[in-house]
């Protein structure tokens, strides 16, 4: 594959964003998404979204639960780094935080569009309705935002060089360190604890008490598929080499808290008296199955495997089907569990709806595909690599065809064909 | 020797000294830790002793009840409408709520809506009744005024998280649209399904019935009980209504054996009798009993000590892992100068 753009590096200073066809459509899908929000700031919900009074949160609320829980890269990296020591995650450390904090920006954006009174977002700040777990949302949503977006301030030092925001960011790295690694535990949780209150009304396969832990424990197990699949787009992009082996290290974790994950979960449904709506073969027993048993289960036996985790392949299917179970235990929570008690059907997004939500995502990664063109995120060795297989794919287009095709070479003549191409 | 030369360079270089990641001393983390873990166990003594009355929900229902008999309330008894909609009428025009096309206050379709705050929904039901060929099947119908039940504990008003939805002393549950962000948590939350929400307004905020509290602070009745010309909408206490709605329903055994409103979501002040099951006219059945804000607060209550004792729990394994890199930091200094003296 031959990458498609070049990461920074502080030979290159010059600002800069490659473009590429699929950027062109990235951007497209942005600009469309602009001139909705526009129509939807001026003609309010109703006009942009299929929301009603029988569903007044939905595809955006699972869009925006979904879409945060992959900031666990970050937070997992972190967690590893700082707290245990884990010096070898380094090399995937910035990465990781671009696409959480990219992430957290993109849920606050997602918040306010969807509220009716935007203006007043600031409210909460000195009207304190505490009792509400929306309250703990907004509070730790807003400062964790916040200090990621001060830690960024790290790199964007580095890259433009400022001797005052050095000083005070070196200041104040402690105490935000800690709150990075406070704050996520809490408003993970509250994201889905929004649904403890809706008892008797979502379904006792996913209404418990222990939703808020089953969402911190879903967040934190992403960490390490959510690496994977950003290492290996980042060496689709620009060349850059897949830190497998850190990863794979990583991946027996995860495997462990999934497993821990699922027997809290069928131990919570027994307790509940629902285990045999689970087996029961109506539709939301299949849903739940799905979740546990694709999302869950499977791609748990596959991060546990030894033989599994030496295949990129597989790890990537295992990561991608992690990913599915998280994201689809938030789609049962925010959707499916709801529809019976409903009883005005499933709900169905409207075109301007899914393209917004489709935008926001879009936006991400333009943000993070110039963030990497131009902040220090890729170590070192990373960027060299980067310039190496880029180096290597221009020499080979521009290489005239050697080879005749079906032609049978020796073996020693072969290699010596391949090693001639690599230089 | 390679890490050592690092560490005696400035802090602002490119490659973070090992044992300062980042510049993070480890007594100014340590400090910054048991600043925060002190400030939580504080909020936790805090929330579990002075601001206990507000923040935990009462969840006796006889002291629920007995608190709040004296509240403002309405029972409705379904068997005496005749679904002339005088209510729908006079809450409009005491509320300077418009009629619109598409939100229907009347028929089989009517439905709470931003400018319904209430509505008298016809059902077609099925009725037995005694002739003189024996029990006969008939199809009848049923007129359901519906409205804001005006829950004892609201789970509405817990949900707010600006404060805008409040259960006010007096009893009625009031909302405050400039206070509003929009959020409409409020909508999910309620186990009634009745706030409503502006949607087709560019600054959408919530609607619904705020029980009239300019008349009923007064002792007067609300614009609907006063409008009704069958008395099916009878205005009073709580508690009083609670007895005259079990004196009617043991004089008749036509009427179901049950006070819809009486124990749903831990007591209403608006309740409903009926002589046909509640769930045959669209009735939310099956609503928990529990005041709905203890689950929220069955969460909420452990965050402050879980995050008193995580910030604990991150200062050790900080702590720990400083004590190792320090460890191993002296390990590589004395390894390369044993190194030389080999050489």
């Amino acid at each position: 594959m031959r990458p498609r753009a070049l990461p920074y590096s502080p030979e290159r200073r010059r600002w800069r964003f490659t473009i590429t066809p699929f950027r062109v459509v990235l951007l497209l899908i942005v600009a469309v998404t602009l001139g909705l929000l526009g129509y939807r700031f001026v003609a309010g919900l109703g006009a942009v979204t299929n929301l009603s009074d029988k569903w007044p949160w939905s595809f955006w609320t699972w869009w925006k639960l979904s879409a945060v829980s992959l900031a666990g890269a970050g937070y997992f990296t972190m967690f590893m780094i700082y707290f245990l020591g884990r010096e070898r995650y380094r090399d995937v450390e910035r990465g990781a935080f671009i696409v959480s904090m990219l992430g957290y920006l993109m849920l606050c954006a997602a918040l306010v569009i969807d509220l009716g009174q935007w203006y007043n977002a600031y409210r909460p700040i000195y009207q304190w309705g505490y009792h509400s777990v929306m309250f703990e949302l907004f509070w730790c949503v807003g400062s964790y935002t916040v200090v990621q977006v001060v830690e960024f301030f790290v790199i964007f030092e580095e890259r433009v060089p400022w001797r005052f925001l050095n000083r005070v960011l070196h200041a104040i790295h402690a105490p935000l360190l800690l709150l990075a690694c406070f704050l996520p535990i809490f408003h993970q949780s509250a994201l889905v604890s929004l649904y403890v209150i809706t008892k008797g009304r979502l379904d006792p396969l996913w209404w418990s008490q222990l939703l808020p832990v089953y969402a911190v424990v879903t967040f934190f197990y992403i960490g390490p598929p959510v690496v994977l699949l950003e290492n290996v787009i980042a060496n689709r992009t620009y060349g850059r080499p897949v830190h497998m082996r850190g990863i794979t290290d990583m991946l027996p974790v995860t495997a462990f808290i999934m497993f821990l994950y699922l027997a809290v979960r069928l131990v919570d449904l027994t307790v509940r008296g629902v285990l045999d709506e689970l087996l029961s073969g109506t539709l939301y027993g299949n849903l739940a199955l799905i979740e546990l048993g694709i999302g869950v289960l499977l791609p748990a036996v596959m991060f546990a495997s030894r033989d599994l985790r030496a295949s990129k392949h597989a790890m990537v299917a295992a990561s991608l089907l992690a990913i599915f179970g998280t994201w689809g235990f938030r789609f049962n929570v925010t959707m499916s569990g709801l529809v019976e008690s409903i009883g005005v059907g499933w709900y169905v997004p409207s075109w301007m709806e899914a393209t917004i939500a489709l935008g926001l995502g879009a936006a991400v990664c333009v943000a993070y595909l110039f963030i990497v063109e131009n902040f220090p995120i890729y170590t070192e060795a990373d960027v060299a690599a980067c310039e190496a297989a880029m180096a290597e794919a221009k020499a080979k287009e521009l290489a005239p065809r050697q080879q005749p095709r079906l032609a049978v070479l020796p073996l020693d003549q072969v290699r010596e064909l391949e090693r001639a191409g690599r230089h | 020797m390679m890490t050592k030369d690092l560490r005696r360079r400035a802090p602002d270089v490119d490659v973070p000294p090992d044992d300062d990641p980042g510049g993070v001393s480890r007594r100014s983390f340590l400090r910054a830790a048991t600043v925060a873990a002190g400030t939580t166990a504080i909020l936790a003594h805090g929330a579990t002793t002075a601001g206990a009355s507000e923040l935990v929900p009462e969840d006796d229902p006889e002291e629920l009840a007995h608190e709040h008999a004296d509240d403002p309330g309405l029972l409705i008894d379904i068997t005496k409408c005749v679904g002339c909609a005088k209510c729908v009428r006079a809450c409009k025009l005491d509320n300077d709520l418009e009629w619109r096309q598409d939100q229907s206050a009347t028929g089989a379709d009517a439905e709470l809506a931003s400018s319904n705050w209430t509505v008298v929904r016809a059902e077609a039901v099925e009725t037995i009744e005694e002739s003189r060929l024996g029990p006969r099947r008939r199809a009848a119908r049923r007129y359901v005024k519906l409205q804001c039940l005006h829950c004892l504990e609201p789970a509405c008003a817990s949900a707010c998280f600006v404060a805008a939805l409040k259960k006010t002393e007096e009893g009625p549950v009031l909302y405050d649209g400039n206070r509003c962000v929009g959020c409409r948590y409020c909508l999910l939350a309620c186990p009634f399904g009745v706030p409503t929400f502006e949607w087709d307004e560019t600054f959408g905020r919530v609607q619904k019935c705020d029980l009239c509290p300019e008349r009923t602070t007064e002792g007067e009745p609300t614009a609907c009980a006063e409008a009704c010309p069958q008395g099916a909408i009878t205005f009073g206490r709580r508690g009083e209504l609670l007895e005259e709605a079990w004196r009617r329903v043991r004089s008749d055994e036509r009427y179901v054996q049950h006070v819809y409103g009486e124990t749903e979501a831990a007591g209403t002040s608006v309740m409903y009798l009926s002589d046909v099951p509640f769930e045959e006219l669209g009735f939310r059945t099956g609503v928990a009993v529990d005041p709905l804000p203890t689950y929220t607060w069955e969460v909420t209550r452990i965050l402050p000590p879980f995050a008193a004792g995580f910030t604990v729990t991150i200062m050790a394994l900080w702590a720990r892992r400083q004590k190792i890199q320090r460890e191993r930091a002296e390990a590589e200094a004395n390894g390369p100068r044993d190194e030389e003296v080999v050489s």
